[in-house]
């Protein structure tokens, strides 16, 4: 159990009053983020980036781990009060959610997707810590073919077959990539379509893309909506959330099904938390079914809503082991930590435990202390956090507009960077409008110069022969799932199609 | 919610302002995407041909872009021709992370069915009032691009203090607060706040403008 002393050494260092205060920091911001719709973890790590960079990079993670999680644990709050989902991965526990919270529940809705979130996240985090040595070795044997192989799985996956629509999924890939192509070619010295620029050598920094797609891209999207969305009305919640002992035991079986259902996809690169959601509320309504509960669909059953908050914080746990072991980040949100690793001058992957295992630990350590603040500030607090919903939307968005401008400039003072932004964030506002998804675009920046390097590597070796990228067994394997996963989309697409004719 | 529903197809809707005659650029209008598209892969095109090659490794430097135009080029061509076919006007619903997410998926793996849609039938009405003539609010965008790029164009000059006050003002605005000198009060605030803690605490440089230069 040599992960239990290394995980006790990370408790060790991440137990100090300073650290905790950063990881309350983190929790707080990312509980805000969660609550308020549109925005989200992701964001608030990009735009935190900069910033904190003069921080040491251990404070900074625990930070950034605080956030990481905290943003899942605000996320269901406007879904319940409002009937209107924040954020995609909470749509599936604003269904029972929001018929709770109508049937005068509000409050048990609120407890029960706290302790959800905590109870996924734990779980999740308790198997990355067991099994990431485990993933370490196995990420050993591959090679420069095996890693783009990955990497055109997480292309492929999320652009095609999780995303609504193939071609755009695939156009919002081919924009990623391109943005990533700027800048000194690493084998070469080749400067690549840097105009000239010598502050485009270094590429187009991850954060500019990404505070543009996420940040000022939605604020241009709100700025087009919203004199014609309409305003919804908010039930209101008195008091702590809470849970009685029989609501507890009630919900424990579908909080740790859903936990089951997430914690594999969070090795998936197949964009996050949707599908795991969806697939424990199907779960549980298929169940429902099966025992006649008078409550699913009509008053709003504690399962429907329990299953799929802990399958969203299972997935985000074993993401960060998928990406902490691996270098894999298998959603929008893993992708910006690896930024922030790269920022910082690591590389997530095999050797990162090697090279900065106290970071490591540290950093795993923190994610369960920042679950037990998340638990500890979410249900006493519940219904101050769904006073930030009330915060007027005018002030909340010309405040994000001056902090991304921050962010972006903090970076390397220059202005160059800050037009960049704004051509990125109309970018991300026509994305938004075109209903083009925006996931593709941050995996293939942080993956691109990756598989780019990985398969002039492996070219280089075989001196050009193609052969090489399906000559292992794990290579032809990824492959042959990949090619079954598109196979079985566009069934799905096309049954789709044929059952909306015919209706 | 959109996230079981599908776009109308602009054929069978009515148009936002309540005049149903579809012209060409009915649901269209997503041209501007395949446009960008298409100039982002004549500007990789141009920068690959005019690319300085250093040293000889094979495959060079040039090898990746090829594949990612033509990536380009073809997926602006599939849009192209998919929009020609299926023109799409906006649906006016909320959602977030539309298009992000398969619905036939989502809607396979949740099992939704009629309740999943209508839970949604008493959230708030879908379209208010048809009154406007274009699905986005152009006029509130455009102010907010004018503050922004005005940010960026004064930032140096004036220094972060006025510039940020500007900028979020201007956003204010935009999105429709009447109190204005309340306003420019609490923008005032917010940035000098940023410039306290980011600037004296953290030790960012923010540009301070000409007030730097009489201080």
């Amino acid at each position: 159990m040599e992960q239990l002393e290394l995980l006790m050494g990370g408790f060790a260092s991440a137990l100090t009053p300073i650290n905790l205060l950063w990881v309350l920091i983190g929790a707080l911001l990312g509980t805000a983020v969660g609550v308020l719709p549109g925005l989200g973890s992701a964001m608030a790590v990009a735009l935190l980036l900069p910033v904190t960079f003069s921080l040491e990079p251990t404070a900074a993670f625990i930070m950034f781990a605080g956030i990481y999680f905290g943003g899942l644990f605000g996320d269901s709050t406007s879904g319940i009060l409002l009937n209107t989902p924040g954020h995609s991965s909470a749509i599936a526990s604003t269904f029972e959610g929001h018929r709770m919270a109508k049937s005068g529940q509000a409050a048990k809705a609120l407890a029960t997707c706290a302790i959800g979130a905590f109870i996924g996240g734990l779980i999740a985090t308790t198997l990355v810590v067991f099994f990431a040595p485990t993933l370490v070795k196995m990420a050993t044997v591959f090679g420069p073919a095996e890693y783009f192989a990955l990497a055109v799985f997480a292309f492929l996956a999320i652009s095609a077959v999780v995303s609504e629509s193939v071609i755009r999924g695939i156009a919002a890939l081919g924009i990623g990539l391109a943005l990533a192509l700027v800048g000194i070619d690493g084998p070469s010295g080749t400067a690549r379509f840097t105009l000239g620029m010598p502050q485009l050598f270094d590429g187009i920094s991850v954060i500019v893309i990404t505070v543009g797609l996420l940040a000022l891209g939605e604020v241009f999207h709100i700025a087009s909506r919203i004199h014609r969305d309409p305003i919804a009305t908010r039930i209101e919640t008195k008091g702590r959330a809470r849970l009685n002992l029989a609501d507890f035991k009630k919900a424990l079986p579908a909080w740790l099904r859903g936990t089951a259902f997430g914690a594999p996809f969070g090795l998936i690169p197949a964009g996050g938390a949707e599908v795991p959601t969806f697939l424990a509320y199907g779960t549980e309504k298929q169940l429902a079914k099966r025992r006649n509960d008078p409550e699913f669909g009509t008053t709003g059953s504690i399962h429907g809503l329990a299953a799929p908050e802990a399958a969203a914080n299972a997935t985000a746990g074993t993401a960060m082991g998928a990406l902490l072991a691996l270098g894999l980040p298998t959603s929008a949100t893993a992708a910006i930590m690896l930024a922030a690793f790269q920022q910082y001058g690591m590389q997530p992957g095999p050797l990162l435990f090697e090279r900065s295992g106290d970071l490591v630990w540290a950093l795993l350590a923190s994610l369960f202390i920042g679950l037990v603040i998340l638990v500890m500030i979410n249900i006493p607090f519940a219904s101050v956090w769904a006073k930030l919903l009330s915060i007027p939307k005018h002030y909340l968005y010309a405040g994000i507009t001056v902090f991304s401008m921050l962010g972006v400039y903090a970076v390397s003072s220059a202005v160059l960077d800050l037009w960049l932004l704004i051509a990125i964030g109309l970018v991300g506002f026509l994305m938004r409008r075109y209903n083009i998804p925006l996931a593709p675009v941050l995996i293939a920046v942080i993956l691109g110069p990756m598989a780019e390097t990985e398969l002039r590597r492996a070219l280089a070796v075989s001196e050009g022969d193609l052969g090489i990228l399906v000559d292992s067994p794990i290579t032809v394997t990824l492959y042959l799932v990949l090619a079954v996963a598109l196979a079985l989309s566009a069934v799905q697409h096309l049954r789709h199609r044929a059952t909306r004719k015919a209706a | 919610m959109s996230i079981t529903q599908h776009q109308p197809e602009a054929g069978s809707a009515t148009e936002p302002h309540g005049n149903p005659k579809p012209r060409f650029w009915t649901g269209r209008s997503e041209f501007v995407v395949v446009a960008v598209l298409y100039t982002l892969a004549i500007l990789l095109t141009i920068g690959t041909a005019t690319m300085h090659v250093q040293g000889k490794s094979s495959p060079g430097p040039q090898f990746f872009p090829i594949i990612v135009c033509i990536l380009l080029y073809l997926v602006a061509t599939l849009l192209a021709i998919q929009i020609l076919r299926s023109p799409k006007v906006p649906d006016n619903s909320i959602h977030p992370g539309h298009g992000q997410f398969s619905a036939d998926m989502l809607h396979d793996l949740g099992h939704l069915g009629k309740e999943e849609a209508e839970a949604f039938d008493d959230a708030p009405s879908k379209t208010p009032a048809n009154t406007w003539k274009t699905y986005s609010d152009w006029r509130t965008v455009g102010l907010m691009l004018a503050g922004v790029v005005a940010f960026v164009a004064l930032l140096e000059p004036l220094g972060w203090i006025i510039s940020a006050t500007m900028l979020f003002w201007v956003v204010t605005y935009a999105l429709g607060s009447h109190r204005r000198f309340f306003d420019i009060g609490v923008g005032l605030l917010f940035s000098s706040i940023i410039q306290l803690a980011f600037g004296a605490g953290l030790g960012l440089s923010l540009p301070s403008g000409f007030i730097g230069g009489i201080l």
